[in-house]
């Protein structure tokens, strides 16, 4: 009962944010332009068009991930609506747990509604100049979908972050920190345990493995090139992502509410 | 017996930067009882928005315990039979007025049509019909202060933390306060509420609590405090005798009445003696100290023995 009243609320709280109302508009115009700007592009018009779709489509999600997860507890603190919130008879986990639902619920409803939008933009592009490669419009659903569970996990930490956080800056900070670090960490990973890293110190190579286990693996959720091309993957794939994905969130949220149930709003 | 609230040993100190220590409370110890209007009076920083904190679960007690109906208050249900109104309360301003009502109906589990019902009822009592369906962020710092005791009343707890309820209000609005303050006693209420207004402890309390320098310096009742207060009396008196003779002190006299002041053991003596010399009493004003000044005392005693 007091997850769904909170949850409500927040949703509220969002669909009202004249702010994300701007961001929203703004991608959604982004997304009606790659038609014009796919057709630059001399021979791969398609390829381009999905590209640059699946890119406007993360990188609004991006944001919004960013914007909320890392502001939507910190302004309750800040502007001290905390106090007469949890002063009802609501209990604190509920309230973390009804914030990330809140987040997560607009994140889908973001992606589906620009994920639709540049479904479009592919179709006018594919249409005007048909490609030899068929539109993979699969997969093209499987890297929005990833793409969404990757920012709904961004939010996750963002959140986490605020639970510990007085400022603005730290959590919004942290997770950029995070998400660049956690999309590259795989790479890092693969350099520093290849034949080419045991060239670097014994410290540094322990460092990336910690690292590496420890923040998000962002990379994993990418699936924009099977999208743009039909390069074959195993398709348990996405069931041990999705798992990952549960799981990493799950941990993380934990996390949160076990530090803002013994939080003190002075 | 279970009271509404009921504070033992209670301390809380603040962590600052380089490992300096605050202690807001020491060793509190309060029972409130039910159906009492309790008036929680201190200067600010004394500790009264702390001790209303750990109450309302928003922070911890470093030492002692704190219980609402029973119920240790860092668990949510302690708050279910509560309406808690904070300092300066900030609501969330992307909601009207209703609907934040209806936002707090539902965390107090209350039905919709009960929710319909409560909101129009103390948005009229607070005034506030008119702009209920506006943004709270349109809304003066009087009408917050309206909306956030609106929603205190909404489910009809039987224990109201207010703190300074009256901060912000016009004298209209402080009077508002007042009455539904007097009139949740005449329904058997509970209300423990802070200030540092003497003026409005005075006026609705049934007992008082000093508190500075986080720790409670005095608690009785406000009518202990007012009688123990008294230190004479001016005696209007018409014709009589020569009652200055008699080593009474006359402060004034006009058209034939004189206005003496008699010190409290000796009142009797001097009604005796105005019957001697056949005088008329004509009016008898108590004089004593006000709560303010029973308050600057215990403030000052507190700061002294701190």
């Amino acid at each position: 009962m007091s997850l769904n009243t909170l949850l409500i609320l927040n949703i509220r709280w969002i669909i009202r944010d004249r702010i994300l109302q701007a961001l929203a508009a703004v991608s959604l115009f982004l997304i009606m332009l790659v038609p014009a700007i796919s057709a630059f592009s001399m021979r791969q018009t398609q390829e381009l068009a999905v590209t640059l779709s699946l890119s406007f489509v993360s990188f609004t999600l991006l944001i919004f991930a960013l914007s909320l997860g890392s502001t939507i507890v910190w302004r309750d603190i800040e502007r001290r609506y905390t106090y007469t919130v949890l002063s009802l008879p609501l209990d604190r986990g509920g309230y973390v747990m009804a914030k990330f639902l809140a987040v997560a619920l607009f994140l889908v409803v973001a992606a589906a509604l620009v994920g639709s939008c540049s479904f479009i933009a592919i179709f006018i592009s594919s249409f005007k100049y048909p490609s030899q490669i068929p539109v993979q419009w699969g997969m093209i659903m499987i890297a929005i979908f990833m793409d969404t569970l990757k920012y709904m996990l961004l939010a996750a930490i963002a959140i986490l972050v605020t639970t510990v956080s007085t400022s603005f800056f730290m959590p919004f900070f942290t997770s950029i920190a995070i998400f660049m670090a956690g999309s590259a960490s795989q790479e890092v990973f693969e350099f520093a345990t290849s034949e080419a890293g045991t060239r670097v110190s014994g410290v540094v190579r322990l460092a990336t493995r910690v690292i590496y286990y420890i923040i998000p693996n962002f990379s994993a959720f990418n699936f924009k090139l099977q999208a743009v091309y039909p390069i074959p993957f195993d398709p348990k794939q996405i069931s041990y992502v999705t798992l990952y994905f549960l799981v990493y969130t799950a941990l993380t949220l934990s996390a949160a509410v076990w530090i803002f149930s013994r939080r003190e709003l002075t | 017996m279970t009271f509404p609230i009921e504070i033992e040993s209670l301390a809380k100190t603040y962590r600052g930067k380089k490992r300096m220590q605050v202690e807001a409370l020491r060793e509190l110890s309060l029972n409130i009882n039910q159906g009492e209007v309790f008036g929680f009076l201190g200067p600010n920083g004394a500790g009264k928005s702390t001790t209303i904190k750990i109450l309302m679960g928003l922070i911890s007690a470093t030492a002692g315990s704190a219980r609402l109906f029973g119920t240790e208050v860092r668990q949510a249900a302690a708050r279910r039979n509560v309406g808690y109104l904070p300092e300066n309360p900030a609501l969330y301003d992307f909601l009207t007025g209703r609907e934040y009502l209806s936002f707090v109906g539902k965390a107090f589990a209350m039905t919709d049509g009960a929710i319909a019902e409560r909101s129009g009822v103390v948005l009229e009592q607070l005034q506030l019909t008119d702009a209920a369906n506006r943004p709270v962020r349109s809304y003066s710092k009087g009408m917050v202060q309206r909306l956030g005791l609106a929603q205190t009343l909404l489910h009809e707890p039987e224990l109201y933390i207010l703190d300074e309820p009256m901060s912000g209000l016009d004298p209209i609005g402080r009077s508002l306060v007042k009455d539904i303050i007097r009139q949740l006693k005449r329904q058997g209420k509970t209300v423990f509420f802070s200030t540092h207004i003497t003026a409005d402890v005075e006026a609705v309390c049934d007992r008082v609590g000093v508190i500075a320098k986080g720790k409670l310096q005095a608690l009785d009742s406000v009518d202990n405090i007012l009688r123990s207060g008294v230190e004479g009396y001016t005696v209007q008196i018409n014709g009589g005798g020569d009652l200055a003779a008699h080593g009474y002190t006359q402060l004034e006299e006009q058209g034939g009445m004189r206005e003496f002041l008699v010190p409290k053991d000796q009142f009797n003596d001097f009604i005796a003696q105005v019957a001697v010399e056949d005088g008329k009493v004509e009016l008898i004003e108590t004089k004593r100290k006000d709560l303010e000044e029973f308050f600057l005392e215990i403030v000052k005693q507190g700061n002294v023995s701190a």
